[in-house]
């Protein structure tokens, strides 16, 4: 797959946005400004898929990403109050020798990534040269009878109808799997979230926590004597 | 389409093209214009790099959140790199990348929701949202 054109130009400009963001992730001091940078490296990285035409996870990445995942970042940022605590001079990074270790080991592990990328993607060039050229001939024509979009403005890929049909077809099994994993994380963390206070009103709290808790708040003392009539 | 940018910059690069005849600068930009599978696979990598520098240095446990989605991110686009090579070698409807993708995103938005009730639960309890502050299973 090789981009060119102005394909090369927004290639560069979006992986440099997407590395730069996420550095700043890694190093902003508010909390805050750290969720922010991670969304604008994730909406760069979304374009990157546009360009290499998944536009369907382009789509998904910037919904649920962006619009889910993010939004509840933030909501819990804000529900834990970190501005405050980061606001004054306290360190933001671990001590100066764990974070020297995993500089060092984070520098040879992207060395010795580097090196492998650059030394499988030879031999993977080397093998699949015939394929990809024979291919990119058939590509081009096909690129040529692709249907008109519904707006008549532009043309459209069949990229989405095919993942959709992949899905189906091939990760049928895992995509329930994938919803019953959702319900599961659904219903652990509302279960993780419940205050005490909400533990007693359903009456889902051992006898002896609650003992122990009534005697310095009164409300819960309130909500065991309503439990014990 | 003409190549306006590149075009644009081309001149400024003028004299070390020239300097450099057909040395390595003149490869490396050659190859900047077309860039194939590796170029993505390498933002991939460094992605996955930040993020697994940002898990082993920040305190914040927030953060460390934020930078394992940064690496379930680089993981992603990987896949669909390597998705888009497959079409490009003739296979047109490989697109175990993308539902691998799919997945991955689901697989996050769970952890996300769940992390997120831990550190909700861990902050009424400990009042503490730094790492090296909660420490009670350590004995």
């Amino acid at each position: 797959m090789i981009l060119s054109g102005w394909e090369s130009v927004f290639f560069w400009i979006f992986s440099i946005a997407a590395i730069f963001a996420a550095l700043l992730t890694v190093m902003a001091r508010n909390t805050i400004h750290s969720a922010l940078f991670l969304i604008s490296s994730l909406v760069s990285v979304a374009a990157l898929f546009i360009l290499l035409r998944a536009e369907f996870i382009a789509g998904v990445q910037i919904l649920v990403y962006v619009g889910g995942v993010m939004v509840l970042f933030l909501f819990v940022i804000m529900l834990v109050n970190v501005g405050s605590e980061e606001r004054g001079s306290e360190e933001i990074f671990n001590r100066s020798r764990q974070v020297t270790t995993s500089v060092i080991f984070c520098a040879l592990l992207v060395g010795g990534l580097l090196y492998a990328i650059n030394v499988g993607y030879e031999g993977l060039q080397k093998r699949d040269e015939a394929a990809v050229s024979a291919a990119a001939e058939q590509r081009t024509a096909a690129d040529q009878n692709l249907p008109q979009a519904a707006t008549g403005s532009s043309r459209i890929t069949k990229e989405t109808e095919r993942v959709g049909a992949g899905l189906y077809r091939y990760g049928s099994l895992p995509f329930e799997i994938a919803s019953v994993l959702l319900l599961v994380a659904i219903i652990g963390s509302v279960m993780l979230a419940r205050t005490l206070k909400q533990e007693a009103a359903v009456d889902d709290t051992a006898p002896e926590i609650l003992q122990r808790e009534a005697q310095h708040d009164p409300e819960i003392a309130k909500l065991q004597s309503t439990i014990a009539q | 389409m003409q190549f306006l940018l590149f075009n644009f910059l081309n001149p400024a690069f003028g004299m070390l093209l020239q300097a450099g005849g057909n040395g390595r600068f003149a490869i490396a930009w050659e190859k900047a214009q077309h860039p194939d599978l590796s170029k993505f696979l390498i933002i991939g990598a460094l992605l996955f790099i930040i993020g697994v520098a940002g898990v082993l240095t920040r305190r914040n446990i927030i953060v460390i959140f934020m930078s394992i989605e940064l690496i379930l991110n680089a993981a992603n686009l990987n896949f669909i790199a390597m998705s888009r090579y497959l079409q490009d070698t003739g296979n047109v409807n490989a697109v175990a990348g993308q539902i691998f993708a799919v997945f991955v995103i689901v697989v996050a938005a769970a952890e996300a929701a769940i992390g997120l009730g831990i550190v909700i639960a861990l902050y009424r309890n400990k009042e503490t949202i730094w790492v090296d502050e909660i420490d009670i299973l350590k004995w």
